[in-house]
């Protein structure tokens, strides 16, 4: 371990004040011995650059997939008090509310024939990769719509049912969205790209319930073993990057008007109740509302080819949890037995409430918030819940995927995407994707393992497991 | 001799970092460009395509970041794939002329989607005769 670190509990490091200059809180973070191994120092560094930001309260948090990122480190989770508090772009990302989300359907295994048929619907179903276009035609006003409402405006123009918006953090609409904050530009860029997957790390897979660890809160998601059910991961496309860039530039500017010094750039930021802090935050939430709204459409682009070819009601196949990891919202919380409203930062970060909070479906109540980890390519993802030890210890938050130890460079040099499509295809998984460098890229070995990150957070007690699910099929950008 | 311009790519886990060199600043913005769509697009080739750029930046670091910024704009909305630019600076000000070709999706399918331009780790700087850009894309 790095040093200057110290161990204080079995999966828990503290990274004390003075790690880098002006620190005003320690930083903690989760790791076992074996993720401490593939550690970047570049990813403390960060973690200890977060905890000198004004207003931030109790620690500067990272999850076990914490890896080196740009401001905050991926992984990074820090709580601002709302007065002196700040909010930052460099904690939520350019890709604002890049998400995912579980859908269940009433197929087993068994029932999943002509499988390559159905990747290759979804593929044509669902725009991917770089340059896709929307099947969408939205006009200003429609868009909008969208910004304002998310999921629920997405629901509302035939892209779902009721119970779906209902399944998704924040209801798929967060409160405060500002249209006005976010640029033509933004706009511009959003149109034509809503209801697209994106490229990079978004996909949509098709999964196998393999196991469950915890059958009362299996049963609350209606989740069973041996079903079938899919996961989609993207965020806000264009629109969301350009509200980054646009709000990077104006909170340069606060930084220095309000007096603010940081150790790095990307880490601008404003007062939170400074009008600059306020259209960042107006922007985001409506970049976030983008983002719900997008997953919905390629869910029920989803839906309808699944309905087409295994002749499934469209309400047989439900929304189990949508979850945001890259974005800043106001919580309550309790910080050394006072409860006080902060905005929460999550960069690669999942909210994982505890059991109890309103916030959630009365049916996911007594089981807590559902989490959603996504493996790699060929790992495992998990379903997890949230739990009161999160709520005390890490804003409510754990990790948000398996986080990278391998970079892109060195993934092309070393990995063949044809070669890696074909060992997935001997397990039975098939991908599909414009180019084979798309795979290479995203290949199970530039991953961390995702079971040891979801062992991590289950055994620090940040969430706990659910069940594992095992890919059988994705569509790639 | 005049410097050539080129880039490298430097290992950097989750995202992009180049290196970019140039024999003057206004060829660095030119090489940086054709660096950005190269990753994007797997390939950038010189065109018929022109679209004028400006943008304005405090210091090199923040004109860089908003020219970088103002090309991937341009480059998704004008669906367009930027070979190079002629530019010309004056004071905290940059304009100039992008050039390029239409985007294909049959020729420019093997890059990686670029979501934004990072700050962090972002920095111009001359060696004698070569300047110098080190930056990161997030992908």
């Amino acid at each position: 371990m790095l040093q200057g670190v110290t161990r204080i509990g079995p999966y828990e490091w503290e990274v004390p004040i003075g790690f880098v200059p002006d620190m005003r809180v320690p930083g903690r973070f989760f790791l076992s011995d074996r993720l401490a191994e593939t550690l970047e120092p570049g990813a403390i560094q960060q973690l200890a650059n977060v905890a000198t930001m004004p207003g931030i309260v109790k620690n500067s948090l990272a999850m076990p997939d914490i890896h080196w990122g740009y401001g905050f480190p991926i992984g990074g989770v820090a709580a601002f008090g709302m007065e002196e508090g700040v909010i930052s772009p460099g904690g939520v990302g350019f890709d604002i509310n890049c998400g995912v989300r579980i859908l269940t359907t009433p197929l087993s295994a068994a029932d999943l024939v002509r499988k390559r048929e159905l990747i290759e619907a979804l593929f044509s179903a669902v725009p991917t990769g770089v340059g896709a276009k929307s099947t969408l035609r939205l006009d200003q006003n429609e868009l909008l719509g969208m910004l304002k409402g998310g999921s629920k405006w997405a629901v509302e123009h035939g892209f779902g049912i009721e119970e779906d918006f209902l399944h998704c953090e924040e209801q798929g609409s967060m409160e405060g969205a500002d249209p006005e904050a976010v640029s033509q530009k933004a706009r511009q860029r959003g149109m034509p790209q809503s209801g697209t997957l994106g490229a990079g790390n978004h996909f949509l897979e098709i999964q196998l319930v393999e196991e469950v660890y915890d059958p009362a809160a299996a049963t609350a998601y209606g989740i069973s073993e041996g079903q079938i059910c899919i996961m989609i991961h993207c965020g806000s496309r264009g629109l969301g990057h350009q509200v980054c860039t646009d709000h990077l530039r104006i909170l340069e500017g606060a930084t220095r008007k309000y007096g603010i010094t940081l150790p790095d750039r990307q880490l601008a930021c404003a007062p939170l109740p400074s009008p600059e802090g306020r259209a960042y935050f107006g922007a985001m939430a409506a970049a976030a509302n983008y983002a719900w709204a997008n997953r919905q459409v390629i869910m029920h682009m989803t839906r309808e080819v699944f309905a087409r070819m295994y002749s499934i009601a469209y309400e047989d196949m439900h929304l189990v949890y949508d979850v945001a990891h890259n974005v800043a919202k106001f919580e309550e919380h309790t910080v050394e037995g006072r409860r006080m409203r902060v905005c929460v930062h999550r960069k690669g970060a999942t909210r994982a409430f505890g059991p109890g909070s309103p916030d959630l479906p009365p049916a996911y109540r007594e089981a807590g918030q559902p989490v959603i980890i996504p493996g790699s390519m060929g790992t495992p993802s998990y379903l997890l819940h949230g739990t009161a030890v999160a709520m005390e210890r890490t804003f409510g938050s754990t990790c948000h995927g398996a986080g990278r130890v391998m970079s892109r460079t060195k993934a092309k040099k070393m990995l063949s995407g044809h070669e890696i499509k074909e060992a997935l295809g001997k397990k039975g998984i098939l991908v599909r994707a414009h180019h084979n460098g798309a795979i290479a890229d995203e290949a199970p070995e530039v991953y961390k393992p995702s079971d040891e990150v979801v062992r991590v957070v289950h055994e620090a007690g940040i969430s706990r497991r659910v069940a594992r699910f095992t890919p059988l099929g994705v569509i790639k950008g | 001799m005049p410097v050539a311009m080129s880039f490298e790519e430097l290992e950097h886990t989750a995202d992009v970092r180049l290196r970019v060199k140039a024999g003057s600043l206004e060829s660095l913005f030119s090489e940086a460009a054709r660096a950005l769509m190269v990753v994007m697009y797997g390939s950038a080739e010189p065109g018929s395509m022109h679209r004028r750029i400006e943008v304005q930046g405090a210091d090199t670091v923040s004109l860089m970041h908003a020219f970088l910024s103002e090309v991937l704009f341009i480059s998704e909305v004008e669906e367009m794939v930027v070979s190079g630019a002629d530019i010309r600076l004056s004071e905290g000000r940059l304009e100039g002329e992008l050039t390029g070709e239409p985007f294909s999706p049959a020729r420019h399918r093997s890059g990686m989607e670029v979501k934004g331009i990072s700050l962090s780790g972002l920095s111009v700087s001359r060696d004698n005769h070569t300047y110098i850009l080190e930056v990161i894309f997030d992908v």
